[in-house]
């Protein structure tokens, strides 16, 4: 794994907020005409505070070998850097261990032989602490040499993976690109720093054991469910790498789901708009939504796991839909839990799954939302969790859900990539989605995870306005809680209560989020903002005309924002839009909300 | 020795279970609970469990759905539960156990909380959506501040769980006799005297038996193979369907004491 070093710290807080980010080395630097220079009574104290849980470094300049030792003995130091002319010989004599900095040029990769048992710090050829960039592939060459090399000089929280990738380097070292003033570190760009070094080159992607994306997911659930929830972890570890499962899948996903889903460019819309707009069809995918990707795949789980009861929960009914289909499709029993107020605005789904052969069970307890459908659904689980499979429709619940969904849902955003390097031979400068639970979201954005460059925005459910009234914005708006299992944003008061959500879309109309998006706001991987009710209704009527394509009202938040944003882009800005379902479900609200407007 | 020790102690020198009852705080006033407590005690409880409602009960049946929107409703918040228990605290001995879901204490924080308990005279806390493994932190805390947090073992709990909670939990193991969520059954589970084993097996901590036991009948059964009986939504029911603040008293303390004679009179 890639070691992370965050140098020039100065204060203890600093070397907490690093260390809780994951930092593996931290960096106390002693040259006196660095705007970071530490006395060594205040290195020392911070010293002892960390002593064994992280790597703490001395930066030197040209010191002589006394000063340094004294320094190591008084601070407590394990490692030593040294940033100046010091010579071969004087560095082989040195009693420590030792990070020799060079310049990241030819040069100084000339000179590397000189220093043949030590760790190599390449920084900026003009010299450290200047925080420009430099050509960091230049170090690719001692790495492939086996040398332990460092990275550093101009590094920060967004460039920190590229040159990962460029350099494959041992580590990598950052100080002023992670300051909100000099000398003072700011929390939020550490984290998402030793978090982008990591996922540069390990997969970007699997939560811990326990199901922790950073500091959010893990498993909230009462002991009556733990087991089936362990049970269900191990049965999808061993699932996802068997072939004969990914080939089933892979075939019911071409032959049943209608995919790859097309990625459209919208003429009209780009015109209009002024960027180039493409839509990736999750509308004509069967069942008209992208739920069909999540429920497909847990549908084989629960058969390979011997599951004949499958129960969901559904806000706007697509996933119920989509569950209540694959049901039919392999046999199942099929039970879905819906919020009463969803099945009035939503009563032509809930026939839908009824035909299916669903039993639709309307929640009345709570707000009679999406929320309060999953609350029934885990306590229907909790009764009957020996013989019942329960197919959450959303990057939400406890581990192992938001990993399981979101890994069925990437589908959708391997093959817009694919799709759109096809197309413009290029990687589209923004992503759009909206978010709820965040299902279709994640599916669109994880692929693109790696991806630095590509920036993805996530629209939630504003309501009646953030600051004015009802919403569903648990990222925009919230902090972090439990709900149905997982650690992430919530909209809650600060007793803890859950508030109840508010939406146009009861697809959106849920006041958590998937812990995964909980991770991408927090490491700043993605941007999260709200559309309300008013602005999405808009949108549903402005993409019907323009393109012939009526967007779900979930979906319609996403396309509010697009309208927004593009007026900041140019004719050459690529976006990709994930359109997750069509809006034939909404028509009927949608005629009454319009009456007289249209 | 702890209350709760003691509490286990008294019950078992009378060769007899405990009776543990559970009622939501605030349900349906802080005032009602306040008054209610002492009267439970008297009409024999041994141990007092307070619900903190929660605003998404995902492990509850419909009674105590129910008590937790009248308990917010009313306007019940942590702060107010951990005066009444000061309060409580003033004259009573009885041990007091609060009962809730961890976003309530994730709100202000586990050490926070942890010490808040500790200082209102709160004897053991029970999380119920925390499995063991994934709640170091809040065991390591309760520990240090001399709170007990009891840990639930399930039905499903497989042999290694049914060990490694049993012989964490402290102050008594709550075995859940059955899947599923709080509230009524029609009879116990023909297992239950199997899983209670198990637990006895493995530690020396006292069992307590709770979901579903909503007779004289089903406590008396009970009480012959574990050492607490639980009784929550029997009672809650009581409470709920009570028209006064004075017929809630009267009706839950006369369940209580049916409660109570059904279990001193189990083993002999």
């Amino acid at each position: 794994m890639i070691q992370v070093k965050v140098c020039g710290i100065t204060s203890l807080e600093d070397a907490e907020a690093a260390i809780a980010a994951g930092a593996d080395a931290l960096g106390f630097n002693f040259v006196a005409s660095s705007l970071r220079v530490l006395e060594s009574d205040a290195a020392a104290e911070i010293s002892r505070a960390v002593v064994g849980r992280v790597v703490r470094v001395g930066v030197f300049q040209d010191a002589g070998a006394a000063a340094i030792a004294a320094h190591v003995n008084r601070v407590g130091l394990d490692v030593v850097q040294l940033h100046g002319e010091e010579s071969p010989a004087f560095v082989a004599e040195l009693p420590f261990p030792v990070i020799k900095v060079l310049p990241g040029d030819a040069e100084g990769i000339a000179q590397a032989a000189a220093y043949p048992k030590v760790d190599l710090l390449l920084d900026h050829p003009s010299g450290g602490g200047s925080g420009s960039t430099w050509d960091y592939a230049a170090a690719r060459a001692l790495v492939a040499a086996g040398r332990r090399i460092w990275v550093a000089g101009g590094l920060n929280a967004d460039n920190v993976a590229d040159a990962v990738r460029a350099a494959r380097p041992h580590g990598v070292d950052a100080s002023s690109g992670l300051e909100s003033a000099a000398g003072k570190k700011d929390a939020t760009q550490v984290r998402a720093f030793v978090a982008n070094a990591r996922d540069a080159v390990a997969a970007p992607t699997r939560p811990s054991a326990s199901g922790y994306f950073g500091r959010f997911g893990g498993r909230f659930a009462p002991e009556t469910l733990m087991p089936a929830v362990t049970e269900l972890s191990e049965a999808y570890e061993v699932l996802r790498e068997d072939p004969q499962f990914l080939a089933e899948l892979e075939s019911q996903r071409a032959t049943y789901a209608g995919r790859p889903t097309p990625l459209y460019h919208a003429a009209r819309l780009s015109e209009e708009l002024g960027c180039k707009v493409y839509l990736k069809r999750e509308d004509l995918a069967h069942t008209g939504a992208h739920k069909i990707n999540n429920a497909i795949g847990q549908a084989l789980i629960a058969k390979r796991m011997g599951k004949q009861r499958v129960i969901a929960e559904t806000g706007a009914g697509q996933h119920g839909v989509a569950t209540a289909t694959v049901c039919a499709r392999y046999g199942l029993d099929c039970e879905v839990y819906m919020g009463e107020e969803d099945t009035r605005r939503q009563a032509l789904n809930v026939f839908r799954m009824e035909l299916l052969g669903a039993k639709v069970h309307p929640v009345t307890s709570g707000s009679g939302t999406l929320k309060d459908a999953m609350n029934e659904a885990l306590r229907d689980w909790s009764t009957n969790v020996r013989d019942t499979y329960y197919l959450i429709g959303s990057t939400a619940g406890m581990h192992p859900y938001p990993l399981l969904v979101r890994d069925l849902q990437s589908v959708i955003g391997r093959e817009a990539r694919e799709q759109i390097l096809a197309v413009e031979g290029r990687l589209p400068d923004w992503l759009i989605a909206c978010v709820g639970g965040g299902s279709n979201a994640m599916g669109l954005f994880h692929p693109f995870y790696a991806d630095s460059g590509v920036k993805m925005l996530g629209v939630e459910a504003g309501g009646e306005g953030v600051d004015q009234g009802a919403h569903g914005a648990s990222l925009s708006a919230g902090s972090p809680g439990v709900l149905h299992g997982s650690y992430s944003y919530v909209l809650q008061d600060d007793a803890g209560q859950i508030f109840p959500a508010h939406s146009i879309s009861a697809g959106l109309d849920y006041p958590g989020v998937g812990p995964e998006h909980s991770f991408y706001k927090e490491s700043g991987r993605a941007e999260y903002v709200p559309a309300t009710d008013a602005e999405a209704l808009d949108a549903f009527v402005y993409l019907s005309r323009i393109e012939g394509i009526t967007p779900a009202f979930e979906t319609s938040h996403a396309v509010a924002a697009l309208r927004q944003r593009a007026r900041d882009w140019s004719p050459e800005t690529v976006v990709i839009l994930g359109l997750s379902g069509r809006g034939d479900k909404d028509v009927a609200q949608a005629r009454e909300l319009l009456q007289g407007k249209l | 020795m702890s209350r709760l020790q003691a509490a286990f102690a008294r019950a078992r020198a009378e060769n007899r279970a405990a009776l543990i009852v559970f009622i939501t705080a605030g349900d349906p006033d802080m005032e009602t609970t306040a008054e209610l407590v002492p009267e439970l005690v008297r009409a024999g409880a041994d141990i007092i469990e307070l619900g903190m409602p929660h605003s998404d009960p995902i492990a509850e049946g419909p009674t105590i759905q129910a008590s937790s929107v009248r308990s917010l409703a009313a306007g019940t918040t942590p702060d107010a539960i951990l005066r009444l228990s000061t309060e409580l605290r003033k004259t009573t001995d009885v041990p007091l156990v609060l009962m809730g879901y961890i976003n309530n204490v994730l709100a202000q924080g586990e050490e926070r909380m942890v010490q808040r308990c500790a200082s209102a005279g709160i004897d053991g806390l029970i999380i119920v959506d925390v499995p063991f493994d994934d709640s170091e932190n809040l065991q390591r805390l309760t520990q240090e501040k001399g709170v007990d947090q009891i840990l639930l073992v399930a039905p499903t709990s497989t042999p290694e769980r049914v060990m490694q909670i049993s012989t964490r939990s402290r102050g008594f193991v709550y075995c859940v006799s059955d899947t599923g969520v709080t509230g009524g059954r029609q009879e116990l589970p023909r297992d239950l005297g199997a899983l209670v084993g198990r637990i006895q097996r493995v530690t020396t901590t006292p069992v307590g038996v709770g979901f579903g036991i909503s007779t004289p009948e089903h406590a008396a059964q009970v009480a012959m193979i574990a050492d607490g009986v639980i009784v929550g939504s029997a009672l809650v029911n009581r409470i709920g369907a009570a028209s006064s603040r004075e017929e809630a008293i009267v009706s839950a303390t006369a369940f209580v004491r049916e409660l109570a004679e059904a279990i001193r009179t189990a083993r002999h």
